[in-house]
């Protein structure tokens, strides 16, 4: 008896990597950045189980994890992510420069497609033996300050925009503020995840320019050590935008598990997720015990594409501070 | 004089190689046997685990065959091209691991010369990466070894009617077995060790592309201290294995004679 | 089998080890290539063998040109100067290689190691290892290996050249006497006069790649043919 072929490569399972899934389970990979594994842990369990109940379909997320800026370069260069959730929107936006996914992804979730937000805070040693109490602290003599490298890392990135912004509001040169932020960085890490791991395991450093989710994690972490959170009375409100990469996500067959994925970190369940792991949930229905300060986005700045191109380019002010 | 030297041997091994082992396996067994155990068997690390062997089981082999022929040509034969043959067995060595890695990024990625492959982010592309890392090993430990022998007992198994092929076999091969072998540790442990290429073109998926180097980062950065211990004695006990095997095998070519 | 060499020319790089050389090998007979280092005897053993293979000329063998023949399938028994015995295989397995190689049924071979491990006087020897044996033990070995598979030309490198004085006139007699026995075509180098002359039947006197003189010890040294043949006889002497 002759069977059409596609019946019998259905009836075989086909699932190789490429070819379009069957309908009864769903792979899917989110390349993120570096603070959000234990976040997305949670949701991906509680996302698969909604999704499941509702179409009976059983979804299996992928997690990759490391510097904003080195995922969407893997990204580009051929890593499989259905799904980015990286730290900055400028990340995502060199992905779709390259035609991976529409230029105008941003407006296509709510929030700037950013379904949590954060904010750079300090974290210090047990009694916070330097006092450090705002921006201003950081560029004394004698601070060592541990931040990550802003070619590779979101989280740097917003660190030195806040420090920019600070300075502006605070009526200094920002670019000699920077610079002297930037004197006083003994190490400097390609990832969030590995400046707090030099400030928290290896000691270097007496302030940690830190995602706020990052720090509560790594204080609960080292619980022993007693470090503090200092919130400045001013910072960055980051917002780390989530996208599905249409052409990968058309490859194989996933748009619809992908787009249903992102929609539901907006859903209570998504958001209360969020907040357990202190980051800043966007719904308002949604308790959190994070402090109220004074934030200012990156439009005040003029945007990511301005503020890559000056500071962050190759040669851009970020080069010339450090290459001093 | 001859105490010194071998206190200072000892001193050297102390410091640079048993205390750090001790404090691999003491911080692996920080929290009891339970809790290391419970670290082996998490899904991820094991596939980390299954990932390496899988990497080494293909990439030793392959650079056995190449090296063998490889030393065989350059010391038994003039072709054209030799000198090039030889500075390529030596590349892997002058080049910095991650320039190896982004090599086959820029080859095999999205905006490489072999776009499409589903090599890079991919197993096939670890398993080529260290495949590549590894190459000179057993080449360089067989080179020396074949010159010192020279080609007079091959020639003699020529004019007693050996073809080429029973001559490698039965004279070439069972006098270089020792500098094979040691080749072949060397290339193991670098395989099973190797991060910085691997780290590349890795794409980092959890429980997919991630072998146990890699995933050792990824627990210490996960603040899983205790487990990335543990699963990084994973990459001793491998090294204990190839050194038992070795040992067995010169045994056994010690019986024989 | 006789061996006939014909205008046989080899050169390395530069340096012209044979110079169109021809020389007739008589069968059975036992031939010296005497003359002195850079005379391109061993090149024209070697070329015999097939181990160095010439730019011009042709070697035959029985008739059949043998020049295009590949070294395993020339049917000879080479002894090399430093013995070149399989270090990692005992005496007999040594000299049971050839035949093994040609897969020969087990007892065949065992009796044929047998046979010579007597001939070459170490019987009992077979399980020792080579480095365990003297010079002159390694030696013999080193022939009976080659002689194991009945090869239809024997050739010998300086086969005696890095033994001490007596071990090398005891084996000399003895190769003489197992040529005798054997009557297998044989050709030896050497750069010793007094060896050549003892054991040989014939001798080749050769000079830079070419032969100056052929024949019977006796001719040779009662009617040296060149000036060189005369000095390189009057120098020994």
């Amino acid at each position: 008896m002759k069977m059409p072929l596609f019946v019998l490569l259905a009836a075989l399972g086909c699932n190789s990597n490429d070819a379009p899934q069957s309908t009864s389970s769903v792979e899917l990979l989110n390349v993120s950045y570096d603070p959000t594994r234990e976040l997305y842990q949670d949701e991906n369990a509680a996302f698969a189980k909604a999704y499941e109940r509702d179409h009976h379909v059983t979804v299996t997320i992928k997690q990759s994890h490391g510097g904003s800026g080195k995922q969407a370069r893997s990204v580009i260069d051929g890593l499989g992510a259905d799904v980015v959730s990286l730290g900055l929107a400028a990340d995502i936006d060199a992905i779709a420069d390259k035609g991976l996914l529409a230029k105008d992804w941003q407006s296509r979730l709510p929030d700037h497609s950013s379904p949590y937000t954060s904010t750079i805070v300090f974290l210090v040693r047990k009694g916070n033996p330097k006092g450090i109490a705002d921006w201003g602290d950081l560029v004394k003599p004698g601070i060592a300050v541990i931040t990550p490298n802003p070619k590779t890392s979101g989280g740097a990135r917003w660190a030195y925009v806040a420090a920019w912004g600070y300075a502006l509001k605070a009526g200094v040169d920002p670019t000699e503020f920077v610079g002297k932020l930037y004197t006083n960085v003994p190490v400097l890490d390609s990832g969030a995840r590995g400046s707090t791991t030099t400030f928290v395991e290896r000691g270097i450093g007496d302030v940690l320019l830190s995602w706020e989710n990052e720090a509560y994690l790594a204080k609960e972490q080292a619980k022993d050590a007693g470090f503090e959170i200092v919130v400045p009375p001013r910072s960055v409100l980051a917002e780390p935008p989530v996208a599905v990469v249409d052409t990968v996500a058309q490859k194989h067959g996933t748009a619809e598990v992908a787009k249903a994925y992102l929609e539901f970190l907006y859903t209570d369940e998504g958001q209360q997720i969020i907040a357990k792991h202190h980051y800043r949930p966007r719904s308002a229905k949604v308790a959190t015990d994070l402090p109220k300060l004074e934030l200012f986005t990156i439009d005040d700045l003029g945007g990511w594409t301005k503020v890559s191109a000056t500071h962050f380019a190759d040669g851009g002010t970020f080069d010339q501070i450090y290459g001093k | 004089m001859r105490r010194l030297l071998i206190g200072i041997a000892l001193g050297f091994m102390a410091l640079f190689v048993v205390v750090p082992l001790a404090t691999v396996f003491a911080s692996a067994f920080r929290d009891g046997i339970s809790a290391y155990v419970h670290a082996l068997g998490d899904s991820e690390a094991r596939s980390a685990i299954k990932l390496t062997l899988l990497v080494a089981a293909i990439a030793v082999p392959c650079n056995v065959v190449f090296g063998l022929a490889a030393a065989w040509a350059i010391t038994r034969f003039q072709f054209p091209g030799k000198r090039v043959l030889v500075t390529v067995i030596d590349l892997p060595f002058a080049v910095s691991p991650v320039i190896a890695g982004m090599l086959f990024v820029l080859l095999f990625g999205a905006r490489g010369w072999f776009p499409g492959s589903h090599i890079v982010f991919a197993v096939p592309g670890i398993v080529m990466v260290t495949t590549f890392v590894t190459v000179p090993f057993v080449a360089r430990e067989l080179i020396p070894a074949l010159e010192a022998r020279g080609p007079a007992q091959e020639l003699a198994a020529l004019t007693l009617g050996a073809s080429p092929w029973q001559t490698f076999w039965r004279v070439t091969l069972p006098n270089v077995k020792l500098s094979l072998v040691y080749g072949a540790i060397l290339c193991t442990a670098r395989a099973v060790g190797e991060f910085g290429a691997v780290s590349v073109v890795s794409g980092h998926i959890r429980g997919e592309t991630n072998t146990v180097p890699l995933h050792v980062e990824i627990l210490y950065n996960d603040f899983h201290y205790q487990a990335a211990f543990a699963v990084a004695t994973v990459l001793v006990w491998i090294a204990l294995a190839t050194l038992v095997i070795e040992q067995a095998l010169r045994w056994r070519m010690r019986r024989r004679r | 089998m006789q061996v006939e060499i014909e205008a046989l020319s080899k050169a390395f790089g530069e340096y012209p080890a044979l110079d169109a050389v021809t020389l007739t090998i008589p069968e059975g007979e036992l031939v010296a290539l005497l003359g002195p280092s850079g005379s391109g005897k061993t090149t024209l053993l070697r070329a015999i063998a097939g181990i160095e293979v010439p730019e011009a000329g042709r070697v035959k063998f029985g008739g059949i040109d043998v020049t295009e023949v590949p070294i395993q399938r020339r049917q000879i028994g080479f002894v090399f100067q430093d013995y070149a015995l399989f270090e990692h295989m005992n005496v007999g397995d040594n000299i049971a290689f050839g035949l093994s190689v040609r897969r020969a049924p087990r007892e065949e071979i065992a009796a044929r190691v047998r046979e010579l491990l007597a001939l070459i006087q170490l019987d009992g020897l077979a399980g020792r290892m080579p480095r365990e044996l003297s010079g002159g033990q390694r030696q013999r070995v080193a022939l009976a290996r080659a002689l194991a598979p009945r090869p239809r030309l024997l050739l010998l490198d300086e086969p005696f050249g890095a033994l001490d004085a007596r071990v090398r006139r005891e084996l000399r007699r003895w190769l003489r006497r197992l040529h005798d026995e054997l009557h297998i075509t044989s050709v030896f180098v050497t750069h010793d006069q007094d060896e050549a002359f003892a054991v040989a039947d014939r001798v080749a006197v050769m000079n830079q790649g070419r032969v100056e003189q052929v024949g019977t010890p006796a001719d040779v040294r009662g009617q040296p043919a060149t000036a060189f043949v005369r000095e390189f006889l009057d120098v020994q002497e």
